[in-house]
């Protein structure tokens, strides 16, 4: 316990510096930005921010990245009170009472606690990682191979789980990306495999390339697609400090929603936006007056806003601990410190403990940060959702080009780009989701490397994956996991989920 | 009729795709050492997710063919062609006649991806990011390209 606090306090070093303080400010501003911008997802984000991070030092790169995350949580929130529009899908069931509260004239009230619960949320959830992530690392440390094949394997499954349709084509999609990710030298030789003979894909697909393609450029065609609506806020903001009576009333909610989102944030397949409806769901059981739910309930926005952001933070174990990212941005955020020649994984905390401690240190300072970015200065937010978008597309393209280019300074990388939007906007049209493909391409290479060496020191027997114990529990709760899906009533509720 | 509509359904289409790139891959893997279990080589793991690749998007077009399924979502082609040609524009453009022309090239081809755009504002915009891209990138990161031809 006492190391925690020392390690926290060294971390707090190291997050403190000024130019770590300027990281993890722009990282909460951009992420309050893109949270209130509807059509601009974190995904999108970061994948169009990823090369611009290339310059900076990993540890303020990181900050900023994850700034950017859990800062876009506290945004969504924003015009989905003001405006009913969520601008994340974490953000959806907020609007349902949140832009019902605007509209009796609460909209103070709402915002308020939504970035209350938001902050308290957020600050237990990182607690939980600093408590958690030592501990678990140590024991992922005993792991051999065959267990982190098992891993990767869990972590591959929890990427069916969060994808929305078929989870027949959510693997199909997996086993996409996990060959994608076998492009480039083989390991164990050093021969280039499937490189079609250029030179430039010798160190494999440029992941930069992949993402800025697949989810940046492929988005923004999207989104030129629809006509360009104006928004107008019509709800005014009265005192954004909520009374001792509304505070009382969303305590409850807000506890919950935090709990929720914590375990669903560690749990593969979790995930903030499924930690919200879940919240929602719950509040709405556990209210004496469910009846008030759908017509401005307070519960209604303190539960899930809670959740969203104790899970978007505790999403962090398992990356930082296992290595194993549970969504697609936690994805982004391997290939993030992979670019800056970190291994994700359970070395992190031992080897890097400037980036580990340092990282929590920041989300607190973030978290800090979001309250007074978000509440006092929401008419300047407000506002910028009138920035016409066909300025800002420009803007968007502009800025990926160079993005891309700067990895490498090769001109290649762009034309690799431009083959993974066009991909990306057929799968988009397929209605094929390019999240689980991502999972597959950053895994891709560990998978391989596991299993081949598991099976090197088994000569060759199969049978190794289940004669560990540490195997064959990862092993067994992927299936559970797999079988949960695929199960017709489990099935239907995941739809009605993602419907509503 | 019936049989049309049934093809036009998006699990066909995407079943397709994953064919033919596990197709693609399998004619590149078979020039790699496949070897055994117990000697691994380079074409060993590439091997098997291609022939399961295969095999999930022959079930998925098999699907395609005999359910109706969720139609392919309207392709518009001019945001797609335009927005990728400034890509390819810039990458072209940008080693060769420095970044200012291929930023404004780009911004030239990107203009027609919308039809809300209006020549002043994107004309403005273009000037503008070509003049904050060579100070923020170039003078203050400094990546290694010329602002010139």
């Amino acid at each position: 316990m006492i190391d925690v606090f020392a390690a926290l306090g060294h971390g707090f070093s190291v997050a403190a510096t000024p130019l770590n303080l300027v990281f993890c400010l722009l990282g909460a501003v951009c992420g309050t930005l893109i949270g209130v911008l509807p059509g601009l997802g974190p995904v999108a984000t970061i994948s169009l921010l990823l090369p611009a991070t290339y310059a900076l030092d990993p540890i303020g790169a990181i900050i900023m990245l994850a700034g950017i995350y859990y800062g876009a949580q506290y945004g969504g929130s924003t015009t989905a009170i003001l405006v009913n529009i969520p601008g994340e899908s974490t953000s959806v069931v907020t609007a349902i009472d949140g832009y019902k509260m605007a509209q009796q004239g609460r909209a103070g009230e709402a915002l308020a606690i939504a970035a209350i619960g938001s902050f308290l949320a957020g600050c237990f959830g990182t607690v939980v990682i600093a408590l958690l992530g030592p501990p678990l690392a140590l024991m992922t440390q005993k792991f051999a191979s065959p267990d982190y094949f098992s891993l990767m394997i869990l972590g591959l499954v929890s990427a069916v789980v969060l994808a929305n349709g078929s989870p027949f084509r959510a693997v199909s999609m997996i086993f996409l990306g996990l060959l994608l990710g076998m492009v480039g030298m083989d390991i164990n030789t050093g021969e280039a495999r499937m490189t079609f003979g250029l030179i430039e894909l010798s160190d494999g697909i440029n992941f930069v390339a992949l993402v800025m393609g697949l989810f940046g450029v492929a988005e923004v065609i999207s989104n030129l697609e629809n006509k360009f609506t104006r928004i107008v806020n019509h709800s005014k903001i009265n005192s954004i400090w909520p009374s001792l009576k509304v505070l009382r009333g969303a305590w409850g909610a807000i506890t919950r929603g935090t709990l929720i989102g914590t375990l669903f944030g560690i749990l593969p397949g979790g995930g903030a936006t499924i930690a919200s409806f879940s919240s929602y769901a719950l509040e709405k059981r556990v209210s004496k007056t469910p009846e008030r739910f759908g017509n401005g309930a307070i519960e209604g926005v303190a539960g899930p806003e809670s959740a969203n952001n104790a899970a978007a933070q505790t999403s962090f174990v398992p990356l930082l601990t296992m290595g194993i990212p549970t969504s697609a941005t936690m994805a982004l955020l391997v290939g993030a410190l992979t670019l800056h020649g970190i291994a994700p994984g359970p070395t992190i905390i031992s080897r890097q403990p400037d980036l580990f401690w340092g990282l929590i240190a920041s989300m607190f300072i973030g978290n800090a940060m979001l309250v007074i970015i978000n509440l006092p200065l929401i008419g300047l937010w407000v506002r910028l959702l009138n920035v016409p978008y066909r300025i800002l597309y420009l803007v968007i393209a502009v800025v990926c080009a160079i993005g891309v280019y700067s990895v490498n300074n090769s001109s290649f990388d762009i034309y690799m780009t431009v083959g993974f939007t066009a991909l990306g906007y057929i799968l988009r049209k397929l209605d094929a989701e390019p999240a689980p493909l991502l999972m597959g391409f950053v895994l891709g290479p560990m998978v391989e490397e596991n299993f081949r060496r598991s099976l090197i020191t088994s000569h060759g027997d199969p049978m190794v994956f289940l004669q560990r114990p540490i195997s064959l529990v990862l092993l067994l709760l992927s299936a559970v996991l797999l079988i949960s899906i695929v199960m017709p009533s489990i099935s239907r509720r995941r739809q009605e989920v993602f419907q509503e | 009729m019936k049989s049309l509509t049934q093809r036009g359904n998006s699990d066909f289409y995407t079943g397709l795709l994953l064919v033919v790139i596990a197709a693609i891959a399998l004619i590149y893997i078979r020039t790699l050492t496949i070897g055994t279990v117990l000697d691994m080589g380079p074409g060993y793991f590439p091997l098997g997710l291609a022939l399961i690749l295969m095999g999930m998007g022959l079930v998925i077009v098999v699907k395609g063919l005999t359910t109706a399924g969720v139609p392919v979502g309207t392709i518009h082609l001019r945001p797609l062609c335009f927005i990728l040609l400034s890509f390819a524009a810039f990458g072209l453009l940008v080693e060769r006649a420095g970044l200012i022309i291929a930023i404004l090239a780009q911004v030239g081809l990107a203009h027609f991806a919308s039809r809300e755009t209006t020549w002043l504002a994107s004309a403005i915009t273009g000037v503008l990011l070509s003049i904050a891209s060579s100070v923020v990138f170039v003078w203050l990161l400094k990546i290694p390209v010329n602002v010139l031809p």
